[in-house]
């Protein structure tokens, strides 16, 4: 219905102003039978200017010649010709003429100026909102703003924005689901240019759209205005509206060429961007991996130099080795094969938190608990150090993947024994602190530099105090990564008194009201 | 020891150096050691009936998974499956589809030899429910519902009873937290999974002297719980 009437607006114009005249006509004539007024034929000035300001150039200027003629056929003598009798008569009407088309032009004038003047308000409008909807740093979010801004900045039915890289393409749009069905923008090869911008350097394309499906109930004579988006000569995607008028304005034209521009500047920014990401990451895989190596080279070697030589002396022949002798050489043996193992977990841990494959499998648990298992578990690592546990009696359960913070743990309590003299105390404590759990790991070591204190987290970062056997530097880096799974943070500080104290925390949750248990017998 | 010598064992693992390691030591123990280096080669040596099966989950022509499947549709032995670290998933689903226990590799010698033992010790014991169990300190009364640890009686909850009784029901074999909720809880159980290492952490509490060095309730990190008959 509104479709329809935007259709005929033109003929309705030419028809209100013709409407008009024969209205003032009508006035005119139920004036002059009571009495005879000079120049009341400035009466019809009023439709004039109406049809001026209201509908457009070419109505008024109907508008004036159809009151000129009619106000020849009514009202001058001789009435119902065209005839007129008296020459004074005449120059009063050639002067209405004239006076009625340049007045109209005027009007008509000033109606186009204050269009225009919208219409660069609605463009700069419109323009600002995408440029800055095209800020968003994700351009999928980016384009779907700018979409839905264009539809309605432009009032059309559909607009899509569909971008094209290594052959597949990427659809975003806006607007009603069953038009944008039957909108077919891939193929632009078979699209024909429009006559109307075929001069401008950005070619248009036009397409009339085919019926939506077979049951064609609405017979709207929808219309693809596509604009090609491109950077640097190359086309990335298309740019294109649905509307139902047959005949875009030129200001439309205008904007959707400034838009298309935007947008291929943004999305060719977006890509750089990416691509600058993706350098970035595989910089990173590529520093961890020499990380990696350098790592593997030096602290492999050592324990697998010690089981080579151990396991070659156990072969001599000319040697004759005491029970005691050959007892320590397998000890060692079995000790840095152990020690070897451990360096592989967390290399393989380190290497599932680095590809983000590594989700806690939580589940309620008493950190005590936890606690006892793991340090009874460390004993014969701890076996020189004076190991205490101080864990309150009244530590709520806690939300965590047992084998992850097992490993965390482990790794502290194994850090602490490795950097420290024998003899000398490790103590584990666990506490409740603001909503979170904490556990700490103190040794009465020689503490950790202040310069290495923001980087003992960091992935086969040595510390070079003490000349202490050293680990592979991961242990830390894969308890950090572990905790930081679970929401928590780990941290060190160097206690006034001497030691280090790493501590880890745990977020805890409310844990949902248990059941009142009703086992079986 | 001596109902166990000449038992059969079949190995299925391609890993010459393991296969090399576990014959000798098992070998020069009395029993009689069958290989099987991949998944075919096992279901053609299974027909044999051996009395234990050793299962490397790692093979490479078959899943792991599916064959203790096979295995358990065509007999009872026990199946100790042999599988590394960070694969508590996969053992995890081995012991629910049926395997009796598991080792991380790298394993020692000792580890290999408990696990075997008391894996055949149970053949000759699986259903028989004793009224009285004991070990090393601990009687679980069943009949009279009393349990006590060195002679003093313990308190326990419904919840602990009931989930003490079924560690002894599985004694020296890993119960993985699955089965724990089934036998406790039956097949409906809710909420709990969500409490069960709370509720074996208290009978863990009231059950042990030092919790650092249990004596009867071992943890198995990722996996579940064991009831220990024997010194660890």
């Amino acid at each position: 219905m509104l479709e329809e009437m935007r259709r005929l607006a033109p003929l309705r114009g030419y028809a209100a102003a013709l409407a008009a005249v024969a209205l003032v006509s009508v006035v005119i004539g139920a004036i002059e039978a009571r009495a005879h007024v000079a120049n009341i034929s400035m009466l019809y000035l009023l439709s004039v200017l109406a049809a001026a300001t209201l509908v457009g150039r070419w109505p008024a200027i109907v508008a004036s010649i159809a009151s000129f003629l009619a106000f020849d056929w009514f009202f001058v003598e001789p009435f119902h010709t065209l005839r007129v009798a008296d020459p004074n008569e005449w120059f009063a009407l050639v002067v209405f003429l004239i006076t009625a088309i340049v007045t109209s032009q005027l009007a008509a004038d000033q109606r186009e100026r204050a269009r225009e003047a919208a219409d660069r308000a609605r463009d700069a409008t419109l323009l600002f909102e995408v440029a800055r909807v095209l800020g968003e740093p994700d351009l999928a979010i980016a384009l779907a703003s700018v979409a839905e801004r264009v539809r309605q900045g432009l009032r059309v039915n559909g607009v899509v924005v569909e971008l094209e890289e290594d052959g597949a393409s990427q659809r975003t749009t806006a607007g009603d689901v069953a038009i944008l069905a039957g909108a077919e923008i891939g193929s632009l090869a078979a699209w024909i240019p429009s006559p109307r911008s075929a001069t401008g350097a950005g070619a248009r394309w036009i397409r009339v759209m085919n019926p939506h499906g077979s049951n064609t109930s609405t017979t709207r004579d929808e219309r693809v205005h596509a604009v090609p988006l491109q950077t640097g000569g190359r086309r990335i995607g298309t740019l294109a509206i649905i509307r139902a008028s047959p005949e875009p304005r030129s200001a439309d034209d205008r904007i959707l060429a400034s838009v298309a521009t935007q947008l291929a500047g943004a999305i060719e920014r977006s890509r750089l961007r990416q691509r600058a990401t993706d350098a970035e990451v595989l910089r990173r895989a590529d520093e961890l991996k020499n990380a990696l190596l350098g790592a593997v080279s030096h602290d492999l070697r050592t324990p697998l130099a010690s089981i080579v030589a151990s396991a070659g002396s156990l072969r001599q022949t000319d040697v004759r080795w005491t029970d005691a002798e050959r007892e320590s050489f397998l000890a060692d043996i079995e000790h840095e094969a152990r020690r070897l193992s451990r360096i592989v977990s967390n290399l393989l841990d380190l290497s599932r938190m680095e590809s983000g494959t590594l989700h806690p499998e939580r589940s309620w648990y008493d950190l005590a608990a936890l606690i006892d298992d793991v340090v009874g578990r460390l004993r014969p690592l701890t076996e020189e150090h004076q190991l205490e546990v101080h864990v309150p009696e009244d530590l709520p359960p806690i939300s965590l993947d047992y084998v992850e913070i097992d490993q965390v743990l482990s790794n502290l309590i194994e850090n602490a024994a490795r950097h420290t003299r024998p003899g000398t105390a490790i103590t584990v404590s666990a506490a409740i602190e603001g909503g979170e759990a904490i556990v700490d790991v103190a040794d009465d070591g020689p503490g950790v530099p202040s310069e290495a204190l923001d980087r003992v987290f960091e992935p086969f970062f040595r510390g070079s105090s003490g000349g202490a056997p050293r680990g592979t530097g991961l242990g830390l880096a894969v308890a950090r990564g572990l905790v930081e799974a679970h929401g928590g943070r780990i941290s060190v500080r160097n206690r006034p008194e001497g030691g280090a104290v790493f501590r880890f925390t745990l977020p805890i949750e409310q844990p949902a009201r248990p059941r009142t248990a009703a086992p079986a017998p | 020891m001596s109902p166990q010598t000449g038992a059969r064992i079949l190995l299925i693992d391609d890993e010459p150096a393991i296969v090399r390691a576990v014959r000798a030591n098992l070998g020069s123990r009395g029993f009689r050691v069958d290989v099987a280096e991949s998944g075919s080669e096992a279901l053609d040596r299974v027909e044999s009936h051996p009395d234990l099966i050793l299962l490397d989950l790692g093979l490479p022509d078959l899943d792991g998974l599916d064959l203790i499947r096979t295995l358990r549709s065509r007999g009872r032995a026990p199946i100790i499956v042999l599988s590394a670290r960070g694969a508590e998933r996969d053992k995890v689903r081995a012991l629910d589809l049926g395997a009796d226990d598991y080792l991380t590799k790298p394993f020692g010698v000792e580890e290999l030899l408990a696990r075997i033992r008391v894996a055949l010790r149970h053949t000759l014991r699986t259903g028989t429910d004793e009224p009285v169990f004991r070990a090393r300190g601990l009687i679980v009364d069943v009949e009279h519902r009393r349990v006590t640890v060195d002679g003093e009686e313990l308190h326990l909850t419904p919840t602990e009873y009931a989930l003490l009784t079924a560690l002894v029901r599985h004694a020296d074999h890993v119960v993985t937290d699955a089965m724990l909720l089934q036998e406790v809880w039956g097949p409906e159980y809710g909420d709990e999974d969500h409490y069960l290492h709370v509720y074996v952490a208290r009978l863990r509490k009231k059950l042990e002297r030092d919790p650092q060095k249990p004596r009867y309730i071992a943890t198995e990190p990722g996996i579940g719980y064991r009831l220990l008959t024997e010194e660890a």
